[in-house]
């Protein structure tokens, strides 16, 4: 089944039209979303997860329409946003993994059980009663996947989840999101070596798609760009 | 969110939050119930005794109280001015004893629960209204996240006012309103946003 699949998707906000006749179709399991600021990326990225609706063209994600299942789409969908702040619900740590689990309505001991496992999957497990707030910018971030995976999604959005950290922090973010954990993975970044750890890669420009193919062709292509 | 809770093993903290939540209500109507005279003015006491007894260490329960107190420095201050200007003296320092004490009382319950408890306890709680249309589990977050949302605003508006300060202003409530208004409006927009982003509408 395809991630995604969307024929002649266009997006209009404000009277501006942020995507056009955007059509693809990708199974991969790793995509890259890349191109510059205001390409259309993020808002992409949104469409996907249901937060933004479409104004024109067809989508499925993982087989849903977003505009038309979004309870279904919500059960199989997690995103993670750049900023972990926006993320974090909840005083502490493991308490704001749980949130992520209420809307399951699950047993206690099993919600519980569950949190225990993500933390201690993301390294979390020793900072369980500590203030989510106090906690490091990578930290943060980690916290924000955990939430997100918890959930155990077919499908990770990640919007520039490594925007805010340095390098050893990117990079522990960047292998649990690409680590194969039957999820698949949306990936939208200007780390060009990041995008390269993806499959597939979507290069994007002035709202349109400027090209789709595997992940180094297309990051070539955009340096090859930039370099001009 | 920031959280007002006090870790720690007293009885109060091991209380069910919904029998806890039932029983400072009651103490909280209680307390505001009783008749405008000098006498009134005792009830004062019922914080200082429930913060110190409730199991938290004596003299981080006193604090918790204190700091409670000195967040309701504003209300004290213009409910005594007000009953002062229009009742006198006694009814002034009755009523004024009755609604911190009251406040007081509730403040015990962020102090000793757990966002996590509470929210159980009000979705618990708020299952009845499941038969007019509402959603329990939206409604207890919803009221948890409205009561969460406090000390942000807190933190909010003093970042406000640091900015001035930054810029060689003297802190100003009028011109500190746009700011803070501003900052407000993000803070939700990206709080619906992280809501969206983790499954939660």
């Amino acid at each position: 089944m395809s991630v995604i699949r969307c024929e002649a998707l266009g997006v209009r906000l404000g009277g501006r039209e942020v995507l056009r006749e955007v059509s693809l179709d990708l199974s991969a399991r790793t995509i890259a979303l890349i191109g510059d600021n205001g390409s259309g990326k993020s808002t992409f990225a949104r469409v996907l997860a249901g937060l933004v609706r479409r104004t024109g063209g067809d989508l499925r994600v993982r087989g849903l329409d977003p505009d038309r299942d979004p309870a279904a789409l919500r059960s199989k969908v997690a995103l993670v946003l750049s900023n972990p702040d926006a993320q974090i619900m909840m005083p502490t740590v493991a308490e704001d993994v749980a949130l992520s689990l209420r809307a399951a309505r699950l047993p206690r001991a099993e919600r519980d059980a569950r949190v225990a496992a993500a933390l201690v999957r993301f390294g979390l497990d020793g900072l369980s009663d500590r203030p989510a707030h106090d906690l490091s910018g990578g930290q943060k971030q980690l916290l924000a996947l955990c939430g997100a995976f918890v959930r155990e999604p077919a499908l990770v959005i990640a919007d520039e989840p490594t925007a805010f950290l340095d390098g050893r922090n990117a990079r522990r973010v960047a292998d649990h999101l690409l680590a194969d954990s039957g999820h698949a993975l949306v990936l939208v970044t200007h780390d060009l070596a990041l995008a390269r750890r993806c499959e597939r890669a979507v290069l994007m420009a002035d709202g349109e798609v400027a090209a789709s193919g595997a992940s180094s062709e297309v990051v070539d292509a955009y340096e090859g760009a930039l370099a001009c | 969110m920031l959280s007002l809770y006090v870790p720690a093993t007293g009885w109060l903290h091991r209380m069910p939050a919904g029998p806890k939540l039932a029983m400072l209500a009651v103490v909280a109507v209680a307390v505001a119930a009783l008749p405008s005279t000098w006498v009134t003015a005792v009830v004062l006491l019922v914080p200082v005794v429930l913060y110190a007894g409730s199991g938290m260490r004596f003299g981080r329960g006193l604090s918790a109280l204190a700091e409670a107190t000195w967040g309701l420095r504003w209300v004290i201050v213009v409910t005594a001015a007000g009953q002062l200007l229009f009742l006198g003296l006694e009814p002034a320092v009755a009523n004024t004893s009755r609604v911190v004490a009251a406040l007081l009382v509730a403040g015990l319950v962020p102090v000793s629960t757990t966002v996590s408890a509470l929210l159980d306890a009000l979705e618990r709680g708020l299952s009845p209204v499941t038969r007019f249309g509402v959603d329990p589990g939206r409604a207890a977050l919803l009221l948890t996240l409205t009561i969460t949302t406090i000390p942000v605003l807190a933190r909010l508006a003093a970042d406000v006012r640091d900015a001035q300060r930054a810029r060689g202003l003297r802190p100003s409530l009028l011109r500190g309103a746009l700011p803070l208004l501003v900052s407000a409006l993000h803070y939700a927009d990206d709080l619906g946003e992280g809501l969206a982003a983790r499954g939660i509408r």
